[in-house]
Formats: C-alpha cells, sequence, structure tokens
C-alpha cells in the first residue's frame, strides 16, 4: 500500500460530501449508453485554441436548452458562470441550491448581476426534457439569465466528473448527489465550489466579484 | 475477452430491497498493460503524455513513463497505471467497448478459481486479505501471475485498483460541513452501515478507493481494463 493510496483512503473516510436523499437505490443498466464515438475530444477548434487545458470548455458535448436549442457546451464560453448540477423532479435538496443560487443572484448589485449566467445543468437526462426544464424555470421564477440545460447519460456522467459531483441513481428515478454550486471563470476554470446547503455565500460572492473585476 | 454470466449485485450498503440485476457481459482477460496504452497513444495522439488535457489527466498522466512512447523495458506487460477515468473511457471506446459498470465488476470479482461466488470460500477469502495487505511496491508485477478466476479472467485482485465507468456513485458521508453526523445523510432509515457483509474488508476497500478519487485523478496503482 502506497502512501499516496493510504491518504486517498485516508481522504475518503474524511472527506465529507453532503447528500441529502433517503431512498432504498437500484442502479439501473447504466453505463451501457456509453460514447459510442471514439477520440473527439476538442471542442471545435476555433475555441479550443484558446481555452486553457483545464477548462471545462474542452468539452465537446452538445446539450439542449430550456427553450430547445441545441448547444454545445464550449459555447458558453465568455461569460462568468454560476452554475449546478441538479434534476427538476428533485424534492429535496435541488430547490435548496436554486434557492442558494438566487440569494447569491439578489446579494449582486444590479450591475453585476448583468454580467453573471446562471446555469442549471440536469443529472436526469431522461426526464429533463426542454418542456419541463421551461416548467421548472417558471416555478421558481428564473429570469433570463439563468439557463438550464441536459444532455445524454454519457455526456451527463462525463460533466459530474468534470465538475467533481457525486451522483448515485436511486431506485425512484431520483439520485443522491453532492451539493455544489461552482464559479466559472469565462475561459472555463472552476475558481470556486461552495458545498453544502444552506452556505453563506461570502466566499462565493467575494470569488464572483474577483472575477466580474477582472472581465 | 471471456463471457461473464449475470446475475445479482447487492451493493456494499444495502437493504434487502437494493439489488441490482447484471446482465450477461464481456470482459478483458488482463488489465490493460504499458504496451496496450502505447499503442492506442500512437494512434490517437491526443492522450500522450505532453499533449492530454489537465481537464482530463492530472499533471501525474503517465509518469511512470519516460516520455510520450518510452516506459522501462520490464514494465510492457504490467498494467498500465497513473492513467485518469477519462484516459481509460476513451481508450475502451476507442476499442469499441467500455469501462464495467461498479456493479458488473463486482460481479466478476465475486468469482474465485473455483466457483462464481467466492464470498463464502474462507480460503479465498483470506488470500484476498493476504494480497491487500501487502504494499504495491514501486514496480508493478505483469498481467496474469495471480490465480485465474472461475469465468477465466486474472487480475481483479492483488494487482491494481480498476476504474469503473460510475465509481463517482460511491458516495461517503460528511463529518464536518454542516455538522451533518457521519450516516445521517447517505444512510438515512437504512441503518447506517447495514453492510450485508461487515466482514468483507477487500469490498470496503475498494468502495473507500472509487469514494475517493477524481477523475482526472492519475494514481501509481489504479488501472482499468474494458468490458463489452
Amino acid at each position: 500500500m502506497t502512501t499516496k493510496t493510504t491518504r486517498v483512503i485516508a481522504m475518503a473516510l474524511l472527506i465529507g460530501l453532503l447528500l441529502v436523499s433517503c431512498k432504498s437505490s437500484v442502479s439501473e443498466n447504466i453505463g451501457e449508453k456509453q460514447s459510442k464515438e471514439c477520440c473527439t475530444t476538442s471542442a471545435d477548434g476555433s475555441t479550443a485554441a484558446k481555452l486553457p487545458d483545464e477548462s471545462v470548455y474542452n468539452l465537446s458535448s452538445v446539450w439542449k436548452t430550456q427553450k430547445g436549442d441545441s448547444v454545445p457546451f464550449s459555447s458558453f464560453h465568455g461569460e462568468v458562470t454560476v452554475a449546478a448540477m441538479v434534476f427538476t423532479h428533485c424534492a429535496s435538496a435541488c430547490p435548496r441550491i436554486v434557492a442558494d443560487i438566487q440569494r447569491i443572484e439578489r446579494e449582486l448589485q444590479p450591475q453585476e448581476r448583468g454580467k453573471v449566467r446562471f446555469l442549471l445543468i440536469s443529472m436526469d437526462p431522461e426526464r429533463d426534457t426542454p418542456e419541463r426544464m421551461q416548467e421548472f424555470a417558471g416555478q421558481f421564477q428564473l429570469n433570463d439569465h439563468w439557463t438550464l440545460i441536459s444532455s445524454n447519460e454519457d455526456a451527463t456522467m462525463e460533466m459530474a466528473n468534470i465538475l467533481g459531483v457525486r451522483v448515485k441513481k436511486l431506485s425512484d428515478g431520483g439520485f443522491d448527489h453532492s451539493n455544489t454550486i461552482h464559479v466559472i471563470s469565462p475561459s472555463g476554470m472552476i475558481i470556486h465550489q461552495q458545498q453544502g446547503l444552506a452556505v453563506d455565500p461570502a466566499e462565493t460572492l467575494a470569488a464572483l466579484r474577483g472575477l466580474l473585476k477582472a472581465a | 475477452m471471456v463471457e461473464i454470466q449475470g446475475g445479482i449485485y447487492t451493493p456494499l450498503y444495502s437493504l434487502d430491497s437494493q439489488k441490482i440485476t447484471v446482465k450477461p457481459f464481456s470482459m478483458d482477460v488482463y488489465p490493460v498493460t504499458n504496451a496496450d496504452f502505447l499503442a492506442f497513444v500512437k494512434k490517437y495522439p491526443d492522450w500522450k503524455k505532453s499533449t492530454a488535457k489537465r481537464l482530463y489527466a492530472d499533471s501525474n498522466y503517465l509518469r511512470h513513463w519516460a516520455s510520450d512512447t518510452e516506459f522501462p523495458q520490464y514494465l510492457s506487460n504490467s498494467p498500465v497505471v497513473n492513467v485518469s477515468w477519462f484516459a481509460a473511457k476513451r481508450y475502451c471506446e476507442c476499442e469499441g467497448k467500455r469501462l464495467a459498470t461498479t456493479a458488473e465488476w463486482e460481479l466478476a470479482a465475486k468469482a474465485s478459481p473455483t466457483s462464481k461466488d467466492g464470498s463464502r470460500d474462507t480460503a479465498f477469502r483470506q488470500w484476498l486479505i493476504q494480497v491487500l495487505s501487502k504494499p504495491s511496491g514501486n514496480a508493478t508485477p505483469a498481467v496474469g501471475l495471480t490465480p485465474r478466476n472461475y469465468y477465466g479472467v486474472y487480475d481483479l485482485h492483488g494487482l491494481v485498483w480498476e476504474w469503473t465507468y460510475d465509481f463517482n456513485s460511491a458516495l461517503t458521508t460528511g463529518e464536518s460541513r454542516g455538522n451533518s453526523t457521519l450516516d445521517n445523510s447517505l444512510f438515512c432509515g437504512g441503518g447506517s452501515f447495514a453492510s450485508k457483509d461487515v466482514s468483507n474488508y477487500p469490498a470496503f476497500m475498494r468502495f473507500a478507493i472509487r469514494s475517493s478519487v477524481k477523475a482526472r485523478y492519475c494514481v501509481p496503482n489504479l488501472g482499468f481494463r474494458c468490458v463489452r
């Protein structure tokens, strides 16, 4: 057992992920829908050339918005973004996550607010259709600064792994998942992650304002 | 590849109602080796040590390789390690295969040399614990030296840890943030550590590894194999 492995295991036992769920679970045939295309790793060349190596906008997957548009994930580059993975049928944690992002939105000055995109990324590609996401946006009175997107199972799995979000499918169709709000720079660097629910957003706001000043 | 019969997998932390039905699938007999991986990076230069994007692999990617195309000769037939989940997944896709789900992997790994289910075989369990308690050492041995299991698969135990497709579904609960107690949110009501088999130490080890790595991590004793 190497020290690194020991450290990794120690981390496993120490690092806390706040999860909210209370269901027994059965995973389905997850994995069978893994991508069949091979080695299409870079986003379209025009943006890829300018992106840092760690940029999330290197992802080449295509997503559908609540308005029904198909957009490559890379098209979100260029704007300061507050993102979170959620699913719209979620009864407990996700409404809380949305409320937490809305709190961040409220704390921003009007001129700051106009420069930030709020992005909700679905972890439930099966049920989160554009119509359903539109409905959800209406329910939470999300304004034009908010975008909701969903894709396919494989793109969703990659996205969760890019953002470091843990997701476990449950037998009732729901998910256990990490509650994380990500602050992403215009070039696609994850510069801050707010872990947990109803957390004081001071640090997140500071990270956001730092980006807005630099932008 | 060899055929793995389907079956029922009961996750480590579970109640009787939580069983996962696994359909039959084929599995690589050996983990992917350094030589295999070299052929892959030559064909797909995006994944060379010097060009792989940091988004997909941390700075330890292929750390044991001297360059984009060189590693110590004696490691040729050893499992490739220091590879991220993204690299492993892409390799399998390029082979027309995929990474095993955790349920598939665990089902295959339950087999002893003589039976599909070695979980009650004392000698097999003793051996598992014995191989786990040995330090990895610096040089990874070649593939195919551990006992062949019932299906004809080698090295699921005792050589390197292996990536699974949905490794990130292993969720551990927290100790500090939001003052959650150790078991209140993940295993609520279910009897937190109602593991089916508390003496299955190797399974806990694998769960701990899966819950602590991130997809871009490259670790010196974590490799992979593919299934179809």
